[in-house]
């Protein structure tokens, strides 16, 4: 990877999902420690990105490249991107019964490191940092050791995932709807955590319909896709006008710059 | 080592002997019987001994070590009061106490087995848990009990009575595990157990039953249920050469009540669970689950049989089977049956056929876990899951360390299939 290039390339990415196209072409940069956010109506096609770019097998890509940290990561297993530094939070996490969480957690960043060439965390101090980062997240020490999402409501499978985030530490993270579900406390330590890890060198993707959130997270750009393409690229300005007039707009798709 | 002396062998040899004449009369499981159409257990020269190349001489047998069984405590858990006796068939006094209240006819699909079993049978356990008469007991204390087996003979028909007396609270980890050692002779061995629980006894059963490739084993539980007493049996079993696992459970006092959870590993070679449930009294209740996880050319049954019979008012019943092959192209059968004489009851059954949460596996690779790492985690989960489910939540696994030997029996697994699938 070269100083240039960005954390992230994608270029004109086409992804189908069975018999149908449902990212036509999306072409976007995210440099190291940059903040973007995604905005666009149901069924544009955020939460394929997300899904496309973690190596989802129903996602199929049929054209386009993307690269991350200068290696082509489509090419990558789906453990492979997530050990290289990337992080996608789901919109809907599912449950894993008789998994603990924090067995869970813990194995999962502990592969992490092992790819980093870091030691592993043995139980104890992982269970400490665990712990304390629950605390931040409002997320009840209990759940650390219950199984991975069940019974979990709505909000705390939102913690839940930005308990993984704040331990994994990722270089980016795309953040899907992350604020669906969630508190008010859960909004405010959810931009407290962003702000720390970006602070840190860490990039982000959120996708988010909330113009109170993006106005705190104080994006580099925002994003707006539609019918699978980027259909606009703009500022706070452009999270505003969309909150006012929603997504019935009528735009040229053009390509992202880089941010 | 002792030997039996003449007397000995008389009172063993009339009473294998009968055993014999009975077999030979009545013939061995045919392959039209119904329990075991899909599995059909190996002829009846192999639970005697009498196969080419295997011995089951009397001699072979260590007397003093009781046919393998030993006893053991539970980490720091209280173990109450148990009287143990390692009985000996060939002392016509020792083989009455042994013996005392069990069936002298068995009949049934299985009856074959428990003949061949008194032809061969030398030893046994027999463990009464808790105080006779209830004097002294302390309702709320639970005796911990732990119960390994190790095999003393290539041919063995080890004999187990558990007596858990009224109102007395017990977990009983019953382990058949076995490593792999090298040299060593594959076992056959056809293991009969015999369970009373009194009136209001609680029994919470762990069995573990992991034999080595080319054994043939078959364990067949007889548990009988005073008024209000509850036996939940939770087991964790891999496949051999051939492996049985049958429970037959009567209740027949009212409110009484059962479980029988089992997870079953078979990758590349033969289990099968038979689980069969009378309901005899009103106001009893069972469920029986299992889950089989099949990977290479396994062959695996799941034989659930529960019946209701007339005026079982309000009995409850339950029955979920679940298959999933994990690779390769193993046979699953499953088969849920309910058989109701009663109008007034609650049942339900399934049996369902799948393929392991792929939203699971890929959010855990998603997380940095390897695809190996990753189904070994749903699996375990599964797995877990399910033993809670049975045993009232996750306290007395972690109490038993049996999410580590989960973690083993699944690794051990992946390591067979991936064996079987390199030829």
């Amino acid at each position: 990877m070269t100083t240039a290039e960005p954390l992230l390339q994608v270029r004109d990415l086409r992804v189908d999902v069975g018999e149908r196209n449902v990212l036509a072409s999306v072409s976007l940069d995210v440099a190291a420690g940059a903040l973007v956010v995604l905005m666009g109506a149901n069924g544009s096609g955020k939460s394929t990105l997300g899904l496309t770019l973690a190596g989802h097998p129903r996602y199929h890509v049929v054209a386009g490249q993307a690269r991350f940290g200068g290696q082509d990561l489509l090419a990558m297993s789906p453990e492979g991107r997530a050990r290289a530094g990337l992080f996608v939070s789901f919109q809907a996490p599912p449950e894993i019964p008789g998994v603990k969480n924090n067995l869970f957690i813990r194995s999962a960043l502990n592969a992490v490191r092992e790819a980093r060439g870091e030691a592993p965390l043995d139980a104890f101090d992982f269970l400490g940092d665990a712990r304390a980062a629950a605390a931040r997240l409002g997320l009840p020490e209990a759940m650390l050791s219950r199984p991975v999402n069940d019974g979990f409501s709505g909000g705390e499978r939102k913690r839940n995932e930005l308990l993984q985030l704040a331990l994994l530490r990722p270089r980016l993270a795309l953040l899907d709807e992350i604020d669906s579900g969630m508190d008010v406390d859960g909004v405010r330590a959810t931009v407290e955590l962003v702000q720390e890890l970006r602070a840190q060198g860490t990039a982000f993707i959120v996708v988010s319909h909330y113009l109170r959130l993006i106005e705190s997270l104080a994006p580099d750009a925002v994003l707006r896709l539609d019918q699978g393409r980027i259909a606009e690229t703009g500022g706070l300005a452009l999270a505003s006008d969309i909150a006012r007039t929603g997504f019935i707009r009528a735009a040229e798709p053009e390509k992202a710059q880089s941010l | 080592m002792m030997f039996p002396g003449p007397g000995t062998m008389n009172a063993i040899g009339v009473d294998a002997s009968a055993a014999r004449r009975r077999l030979a009369s009545r013939g061995w499981i045919g392959r039209d019987v119904e329990s075991f159409r899909h599995l059909p257990p190996p002829a009846a020269e192999v639970w005697l001994g009498e196969e080419a190349g295997m011995s089951a001489a009397p001699g072979e047998t260590p007397a003093p070590t009781g046919a393998g069984w030993t006893l053991h405590a539970i980490a720091e858990h209280p173990q109450g009061r148990v009287d143990a006796r390692w009985l000996d068939t060939g002392d016509a006094g020792q083989r009455s106490e042994l013996l005392a209240g069990l069936p002298l006819a068995e009949v049934g699909d299985a009856a074959p087995f428990a003949w061949a079993h008194r032809a061969l049978c030398r030893h046994g356990l027999r463990l009464r848990i808790g105080e006779p008469s209830g004097a002294g007991a302390d309702p709320a204390m639970t005796t911990w009990l732990q119960l390994r087996h190790q095999p003393r003979a290539a041919v063995e028909a080890p004999l187990l009575v558990i007596e858990v007396l009224a109102g007395t609270r017990c977990v009983l980890v019953e382990t058949h595990e076995r490593e792999a050692v090298e040299g060593q002779r594959a076992i056959v061995q056809n293991l009969h157990a015999h369970i009373r629980l009194g009136e209001g006894a609680t029994l919470q059963h762990v069995r573990v039953a992991t034999p080595r490739a080319g054994e043939r084993i078959a364990h067949h539980l007889h548990v009988q249920l005073g008024r209000g007493a509850r036996y939940d049996q939770a087991l964790i079993a891999s496949a051999s050469a051939y492996h049985l696992q049958r429970s037959e459970i009567e209740l027949q006092s009212e409110r009484s009540a059962a479980r029988v959870f089992g997870v079953l590993f078979a990758a590349g070679s033969a289990l099968e669970q038979q689980v069969q449930v009378a309901h005899d009294a009103p106001r009893t209740s069972s469920s029986v689950e299992s889950l089989v996880l099949a990977s290479g050319n396994a062959r695996a049954v799941v034989n659930a049989h529960t019946r209701i019979a007339p005026g079982a008012d309000e009995a409850a019943v339950r029955q979920r089977l679940s298959g999933i092959p994990i690779s390769g192209q193993p046979k699953l059968v499953l088969r849920p049956h309910l058989e109701i004489h009663h109008d007034a009851v609650q049942a339900a059954h399934g049996a369902t056929w799948g393929a392991l949460p792929q939203d699971a596996l890929f959010y855990a690779r998603q997380r940095g876990l390897d695809e190996r790492h990753a189904r070994a985690l749903v699996i375990e989960g599964m797995a877990i899951a399910l033993l809670e489910r049975c045993l009232d939540g996750p306290a007395l696994l972690q109490a038993l360390q049996l999410d580590a030997l989960l973690a083993r029996t699944v690794a051990e697994q992946f390591a067979a299939a991936t064996e079987a699938r390199n030829g």
